[in-house]
């Protein structure tokens, strides 16, 4: 053995039962020196840099026309009719706030628009999740067709098909069907119009077909039927997502004896929640802050929804009015309305953070995917 | 002799066993049949009703309305009548031929960086997320209300500030002009790269969706994948080239096609913009003309996205066998 002297292992201390035992070992200076003064800690030093300072910079051109909103929304009732006061603020107040906790009531709007668009957007998630694992694994006639009606539906806005829409839902029948068994059909000949009106199987007000508006149907069945806001983009996101999942792994759940409903859902779901839970937060979100189809549907009747909310500007609460009376001596300006619906929409999109916040936690690598080993 | 006796025939059951692929057929159906009951009973009847619009005149007289077949009317109209509309369908596809693959790289850094571990990585996603709230519905117009000055003596702030951003981004482009200009670069590469930077404020604010699906793909990569290159010694740039760019593949078609799909049909765009204007214009049967340009619009639209998916789909990968 060829051993130097000085690597021996050193007796540092000694007691009855224990034993304290030093090794040669490198200096912790030159540990640090390897460690710390390497090209690759460099490297990862200025990449996390910046990476950091790219992520602050495009932070800040999202925040940015926020500050404004923000700013405005609690300024003090004063400072709108000071020209001197621009985007900083003299005095601050809350008084926005509380009037749309206490007087717009904000908590009922919170619930029932919760509801409603909970109710949307887990159909929508389970309606597009089966559609697109129908479009993406199963070789059938027709397939590419209904996955081609898929991004038409998303391709064409239904902002221009408004009247029609509308029109269909105030109308909806299958096919006359119930126009028919109402007694309503009429074919323009006199002796078959006299039989037809005679048929009363169903109530006179299904004649031209049932009226869903002013109810929630509509969002429901678009829902379900995955035509709803956007719905063409989950099914599309769904299916190339499953067209990546190797076909291995449902081959060995039905050679286990699991069929096809069984194998999407023990199987293929639980592999998907990332994917999943962002088709659900889209869906949420933008049932969340309609403004298309809730006016279209319900007309004047204005439920308490979100939608409605940034609207209080134009019928201001009288606390607030007085409020800015008793600070201005003037009655609410320009400036303050838009300062009201800034607030309003704070308001209104302040859960969304909060629900994507709670969400984000499972948007987290680490799923195994493939299953296989091998 | 023995007589042989003739064992009785079973009866042969004449239940059908379907083969696998039919019965694999059957269950696609079923499990697209929520979306055909709503295609046929719900959107086959509202697009019938919205194209046949275009080729009708309704005229309402005391309560009844008739319909008059016009045929093809409308769309000459829309066509050569409005010198506007031809006109910006083509600057509409020159800029989507710039921003598209704007946005598709920016989202897809974005997201492989947001994927990374570091410190107030919720915090960045909860921001990145910001622009899928604001793109549509009750903040998109409180948004726009929120850029725009409205001539009250408050607002001259912001109209300041915008004028401040204006500038500094001009002198951002003219220092990037010279720095590309003094490396000889072609000057098509410089207008592209200026540009980009001067719209940086729209790419990044029309790139919420795509970051959010880039992430989820993201996360559907199974780390075993990354964990086998590093043993195999590959540096972080191959394994996103060889792993994380085949693996996202799929998610980058979708990505395209809802970015063309998404900038064609806002309101801001230029010719969704004269449709809406015809939709309310004063012209004769402007209802019905502006119809007629949407429905050109979308086959436009609708043949761009074949062709994007024609050529993506060459290049997607799927992590199976066929």
């Amino acid at each position: 053995m060829t051993h130097n002297m000085d690597s021996k292992p050193q007796v540092m201390r000694e007691t009855k039962n224990k034993i304290r035992v030093d090794f040669e070992r490198t200096s912790l200076k030159e540990r640090m020196k390897v460690k710390y003064l390497s090209v690759n800690f460099a490297k990862n030093v200025l990449w996390y840099i910046f990476r950091l300072l790219l992520l602050i910079g495009i932070a800040f051109v999202i925040l940015k026309p926020f500050y404004t909103i923000v700013i405005r929304s609690f300024m003090a009732p004063a400072d709108f009719m000071d020209t001197t006061v621009v985007n900083v603020p003299r005095g601050l107040s809350a008084a926005i706030y509380k009037s749309i906790i206490v007087d717009i009531g904000y908590f009922k709007t919170f619930f029932l628009t919760l509801a409603l668009s909970l109710g949307c957007a887990l159909l929508q998630t389970l309606s597009c999740a089966l559609i697109g694992y129908g479009v993406a694994k199963f070789k059938f006639k027709g397939a590419k067709l209904v996955f081609l009606m898929v991004v038409l539906s998303l391709a064409i806005p239904h902002g221009t098909m408004q009247s029609a829409i509308f029109y269909r839902f105030q109308h909806l029948d299958i096919f006359g069907i119930f126009n028919f068994l109402a007694g309503g059909a009429r074919t323009g000949i006199e002796g078959i119009d006299a039989v037809l009106s005679k048929i009363h199987i169903l109530p006179d007000n299904f004649v031209g077909g049932i009226s869903t508006i002013k109810s929630v149907i509509p969002l429901f069945l678009l829902s379900m039927t995955g035509l709803a806001f956007k719905n063409g983009l989950y099914v599309f996101m769904l299916r190339q997502f499953f067209r990546g999942v190797p076909d291995e792994l449902e081959e060995s759940a039905y050679l286990d004896g699991a069929n096809t409903l069984r194998t999407f859902v023990q199987v293929i779901l639980p592999l998907s929640i990332p994917m999943l839970i962002t088709v659900f937060l889209f869906a949420f979100c933008w049932q969340w802050t309609d403004d298309f189809y809730i006016p279209l549907f319900f007309m004047a009747d204005r439920p308490a929804l979100m939608t409605y909310l940034p609207q209080a500007s134009q019928n201001i609460p009288a606390s607030l009015v007085s409020i800015f009376k008793e600070a201005t001596a003037q009655s609410p300006s320009a400036s303050y309305r838009q300062a009201i619906t800034y607030a309003c929409g704070l308001m209104a999109s302040a859960p969304l953070i909060v629900l994507y916040l709670f969400c984000q936690k499972y948007l987290v690598q680490g799923i195994e995917r493939s299953g296989i080993v091998g | 002799m023995t007589k042989e006796v003739m064992a009785p025939e079973a009866p042969v059951k004449k239940k059908k066993i379907a083969s696998l692929d039919k019965r694999k057929a059957r269950a696609g159906w079923l499990f697209v049949l929520p979306f055909v009951i709503g295609l046929v009973f719900i959107y086959l009847p509202i697009l019938w009703e919205a194209i046949s619009f275009s080729f009708f005149n309704y005229t309402t007289d005391n309560g009844i309305t008739t319909k008059e077949f016009v045929g093809f009317k409308h769309y000459s109209t829309a066509l050569f009548g409005d010198a506007d509309f031809a006109q910006s369908l083509l600057v509409g596809l020159k800029e989507m031929a710039f921003n598209i693959p704007a946005i598709l790289i920016f989202s897809l850094f974005v997201a492989v960086i947001l994927n990374q571990k570091m410190i107030g990585r919720a915090a960045f996603r909860a921001i990145f997320f910001l622009p899928v709230i604001v793109s549509t519905g009750i903040m998109e117009s409180i948004m726009a209300t929120s850029y725009g000055a409205s001539g009250n003596g408050m607002d001259l702030g912001m109209e300041e500030s915008a004028t401040d951003k204006l500038a500094s981004t001009m002198a951002l482009e003219g220092l990037l002009a010279k720095i590309f200009s003094s490396l000889g670069v072609g000057t098509g590469l410089v207008t592209y790269i200026s540009s980009a930077v001067s719209s940086i404020s729209g790419i990044i604010n029309r790139s919420g969706v795509q970051i959010l699906i880039f992430l989820a793909s993201l996360q559907s990569i199974s780390p075993a994948i990354y964990e086998s290159c590093q043993i195999d010694g590959a540096t972080s740039w191959e394994t996103f080239w060889k792993i994380t760019f085949p693996m996202v593949s799929p998610m980058i078609l979708v990505n395209a096609i809802y970015t063309i799909i998404d900038s064609f049909t806002t309101d801001t765009n230029t010719v969704m913009g004269i449709i809406n204007s015809t939709y309310v214009s004063t012209v004769e049967h402007s209802q019905h003309i502006s119809a007629a340009m949407g429905w050109m619009y979308f086959l436009v639209v609708l043949v761009i996205v074949g062709i994007v998916a024609g050529i993506f789909s060459a290049y997607v990968f799927y992590q199976r066998r066929d």
